[in-house]
């Protein structure tokens, strides 16, 4: 049954935001959980979320490959991306709070991605598999560009090679101000530990000021 | 069904939803002639309020074609965006990071639901 409401023609409704709002629900705070391929970012999720990790998928368009240099016209090509999602409520903290966790994969043709899921985020986790470690350069530099705060949170896997957290810093060429911590991503209590480092981070972060990228340079008073 | 048939051929939500953005069932009722998802997705945000990732992971169906589809149901009042915002998402010239007391209410939130968890640098 159509409303009582005279509603403007399609055509005519710009892009805007919704409307009535509903008040009085937790505050959403979101965490993104980036890594390469099997470097554990669902087992992370899934350990302190409250409901099974679902995989999300979106369109991203992206460059192809096969750019036409002549007419200077790139061929833009429509692949699909999956996410994970999870979420957990903290009722008992000071405001009630829900937090949503994104875990993303770690190539440069996600970076579409990494823009939606870090606007307004709290920070991001780097999840590093020692053995894999260059799959973890272009989240790094990602959120280093764009001013978010992130941690690397080492995944220790049964068998692999433990180096040090300092020599993953060396070799990841990371700030001194990042956190570089170990975890076992199956562990809640690490994982939650991990989220808590983060957290700290992001607060001495914005104590700091915040870190603007680039792009968004304040203009200067002449 | 094709994603392309779901949407009707649209390709873009007639509102600015976030990937966060939280849906609630509202008192409207969709128009008719909706796509069974649309009944999907207000069967689920009567149980619980849903975030636009979560209804797309659930409906295994890609974010933009939730999104769209929500669309049309908060056109209807069937569905209602959840106020839950640290910041103001549709302002994209405000300062998007949490502020420093939601980020100090977060880790007093993990601290009392793992307390054992550790976060480094330890406090002193």
């Amino acid at each position: 049954m159509p409303s009582a409401t005279p509603r403007p023609d399609d055509s005519t409704v710009a892009l805007r935001s919704p409307s009535r709002p509903q008040a009085g629900a937790p505050t959403v705070l979101k965490i993104v959980i980036a890594g390469g391929f099997g470097a554990g970012k669902t087992t992370a999720v899934g350990a302190v979320s409250e409901i099974t990790p679902l995989s999300t998928e979106e369109y991203l368009t992206e460059a192809g490959a096969d750019v036409d240099s002549l007419a200077g016209i790139e061929a833009k090509q429509t692949t699909t991306v999956a996410f994970d999602f999870g979420r957990l409520s903290l009722p008992d903290a000071p405001v009630p709070l829900e937090l949503f966790l994104f875990g993303t994969p770690g190539q440069d043709r996600f970076v579409d991605l990494w823009y939606d899921l870090s606007r307004g985020a709290v920070g991001a986790v780097v999840l590093v598999d020692t053995r894999r470690l260059e799959s973890s350069f272009t989240p790094v530099s990602f959120f280093e560009d764009i001013g978010l705060p992130f941690v690397v949170a080492i995944n220790q896997f049964d068998g692999a090679h433990r180096y040090h957290p300092e020599q993953v810093r060396t070799a990841l060429e990371l700030p001194t101000s990042a956190p570089v911590v170990t975890c076992d991503a199956r562990d809640p209590n690490h994982v939650a530990g991990v989220l808590l480092t983060l957290v700290g981070h992001a607060v001495k972060s914005a104590s700091a000021g915040p870190a603007r990228p680039a792009a968004t340079t304040t203009l200067q008073d002449a | 069904m094709r994603t392309y048939t779901l949407t009707r051929g649209r390709t873009k939500p007639r509102h600015l939803l976030g990937l966060e953005t939280v849906l609630d069932a509202g008192t409207g009722r969709p128009g008719p002639g909706q796509v069974a998802e649309c009944e999907e997705i207000l069967a689920l945000c009567r149980e619980h309020r849903r975030s636009v990732t979560e209804l797309a992971g659930r409906l295994r169906r890609p974010v933009t074609a939730v999104k769209i589809l929500v669309s049309d149901l908060l056109d209807a009042d069937a569905l209602v965006v959840s106020v839950t915002d640290a910041y103001t998402a549709s302002d994209a010239d405000a300062d998007e990071r949490p502020t420093t007391h939601l980020l100090a209410a977060l880790s007093v939130g993990l601290k009392r639901k793992w307390p054992d968890a550790v976060g480094y640098p330890k406090a002193g």
